[in-house]
């Protein structure tokens, strides 16, 4: 009996002690949540504001700025799209940003390779030329860049946007899957060469196939910042058939200021967003790795 | 051996070739085009030596750019690693739902720049914007027709937004150099008494000065050429109060609405910038330079 009563009420002090420390945590833990909370919320509720306004007419956007839109104004998005030819420009901006993104992976996973895992003379050298592009103000550029572009013919045309897009992704992704290159065992390698494999084998079925996530961060980077990039698009194409989405949705902000067409613009801005979100949405655990995997050992 | 050495020559051919002749040749030209007064692609160059860097040392409008950007690099810096600091605790203090607040906060760092200077628009519209609505419901009748991108004004409003998107990108990069901290360290100094302030200071910082150091390296480099936020964050026609001096490169060069073709003049604001970017890293290799602690 004295047994039992000692330990109900052990259990009865264990309990206080365990809500004690629960509070204790909570009033640790509250000030996080409320911070972040607050920030979080934040950059939710303009992503979401922008949306709701892009359905609303202007009329409603300017008399009930908070409320939700209570009838649906597709008009504004197939207006965005047709009208001020939104859908030109993404089509522009998916061809030049592809073919960008396959190219440059192409062309930089061997130059990565190379420099990773074999020694040769002027290897260190090549890869700080390489990673060197990624201090250079691409400002710097524009005025060389116009001259030999012009002179080449391929100024102002989609061709030569995507030809610069690649050349400025090389420094950046040859510095992230040079770090992924080198990260692989030696013996994987090594068991090709016994097996009979050529160098270019060793390179093509086993190599380049074991560094695909790190391609695939690569990929995931370079699509988000091309997809968004529009100061070498501003400099480089006149042509207004020719604009990427940035500088089309660029183009809408500024004529804005004459129509007046708020809800046009939003319907701008989710058309930009919906791509990046969503992939972002899928992949974020991907990207957050990417950041890490090139700057922490 | 020969196979092994046409092998690193094709395989660095491509991109090597591209990368020379579209990167590396112009940042050399350029140094060459800046002792020119050059009025237009297609017009005469006249070689004037360091005219065009010596009419900048005179340049009020350059060293606005300047200012602005020094602004940008050594406020917006701090003001981001402190609030990147403070919010990657808040996450690492033992939370539930981390990876969703981060990916919350890194979010912005996904979204184009131009749909982030409109988010913006709306939140410092002084009609119907986020903050002036939020003065109007407070009662705040003075504040409530605060016109956040006045000239005056203009400069910090886009420098509180660019801290905003950045801090994001500093969380994921500071998460990740806390996370590999081994937790006994800060339970052998919580068991010595240890005060939270000391344990940041004292465990925190030395064991990730590697990652704090990647993240100052290229918060500069970011600092010193941003362009496409302030430039568009005001639309077509950015005041000078907004000037960096990658965007007075961009208007020496090109023009606003009206083409200026300052050729040989905008090239120099270029050398100028690079050279920039050189002196920070070097110095930031010498103040960072410290030994990592092994664990």
């Amino acid at each position: 009996m004295d047994i039992d009563q000692d330990y109900t009420k052990n259990i009865q002090i264990s309990k206080k002690t365990l809500l004690i420390d629960k509070l204790k945590k909570w009033a640790r833990l509250t000030p996080s949540y409320f911070i972040l909370g607050i920030w979080s919320l934040f950059t939710a509720f303009t992503i979401l504001w922008v949306t709701a306004s892009s359905f609303k007419s202007n009329r409603q956007l300017f008399k009930e700025t908070w409320k939700i839109p209570t009838e649906l104004h597709f008009e504004n998005y197939v207006k965005a799209w047709t009208t001020v030819k939104m859908g030109t420009y993404f089509i522009n901006s998916t061809i030049v940003v592809l073919s960008a993104l396959v190219i440059v992976l192409f062309i930089s996973a061997p130059v990565a390779y190379i420099l990773s895992r074999v020694k040769f003379k002027g290897n260190n050298l090549i890869l700080t030329l390489f990673i060197a592009g990624i201090g250079i103000p691409v400002q710097l550029l524009y005025i060389p860049l116009f001259v030999i572009m012009t002179d080449l013919g391929i100024n102002n045309t989609m061709f030569g946007l995507g030809l610069l897009y690649v050349v400025v992704s090389i420094p950046f992704t040859v510095f992230i899957l040079t770090g992924f290159f080198g990260s692989i065992p030696k013996e994987l390698e090594e068991a090709g060469v016994i097996d009979g494999c050529s160098d270019f084998q060793v390179y093509w079925k086993i190599m380049f196939p074991l560094a695909t996530p790190g391609l695939i961060t690569a990929a995931i980077f370079n699509f988000i910042w091309l997809w968004n990039e529009y100061q070498i698009a501003l400099v480089f194409i006149n042509n207004p058939d020719l604009r990427t989405l940035p500088l089309g949705l660029y183009a809408l902000s500024n004529a804005m200021q004459y129509t007046g067409d708020w809800v046009g613009l939003m319907a701008g801005v989710v058309i930009i967003m919906v791509p990046t979100i969503l992939l972002y949405v899928i992949l974020s655990e991907k990207m957050i790795a990417g950041i890490t995997m090139g700057s922490v050992k | 051996m020969k196979v092994r050495a046409r092998m690193i020559v094709l395989f660095l051919l491509p991109a090597t070739v591209l990368y020379l002749v579209f990167f590396i040749f112009p940042t050399i030209w350029a140094f060459y085009f800046s002792f020119f007064k050059w009025s237009g692609f297609g017009e005469a160059k006249n070689f004037i030596g360091l005219g065009n860097y010596l009419e900048l040392m005179h340049d009020s409008m350059f060293w606005m750019s300047f200012r602005n950007t020094m602004k940008i690099l050594f406020i917006g810096g701090f003001i981001t690693f402190l609030v990147a600091f403070i919010l990657t605790i808040l996450i690492n203090i033992g939370i539930r739902g981390k990876k969703f607040f981060r990916a919350m906060i890194f979010m912005p760092n996904v979204i184009a720049t131009i749909a982030l200077t409109t988010l913006w628009a709306f939140i410092y519209n002084p009609k119907f914007g986020l903050i002036n609505s939020l003065f109007r419901f407070l009662g705040f009748e003075t504040m409530e027709k605060f016109l956040f991108t006045s000239a005056d004004h203009v400069f910090y409003a886009m420098l509180v937004a660019l801290i905003w998107i950045q801090v994001g990108f500093m969380v994921v990069l500071f998460m990740a150099g806390m996370d590999k901290i081994p937790f006994e360290f800060y339970e052998a100094a919580k068991i010595e008494g240890a005060t939270p302030l000391q344990m940041f200071f004292h465990i925190t910082v030395p064991l990730m000065w590697d990652v704090i150091t990647v993240g100052v390296v290229l918060w500069s480099i970011f600092a010193l050429k941003v362009f496409e936020f302030p430039y568009a964050f005001h639309g077509i026609d950015p005041p000078p109060q907004i000037y960096t001096i990658g965007i007075y490169l961009y208007v020496m060069g090109f023009g606003k609405r009206n083409p200026i073709y300052r050729l040989g003049y905008a090239t120099a604001i270029g050398v100028l910038l690079l050279l920039a970017v050189i002196i920070v890293i070097v110095l930031l290799r010498k103040i960072m330079q410290r030994d990592l602690y092994q664990y």
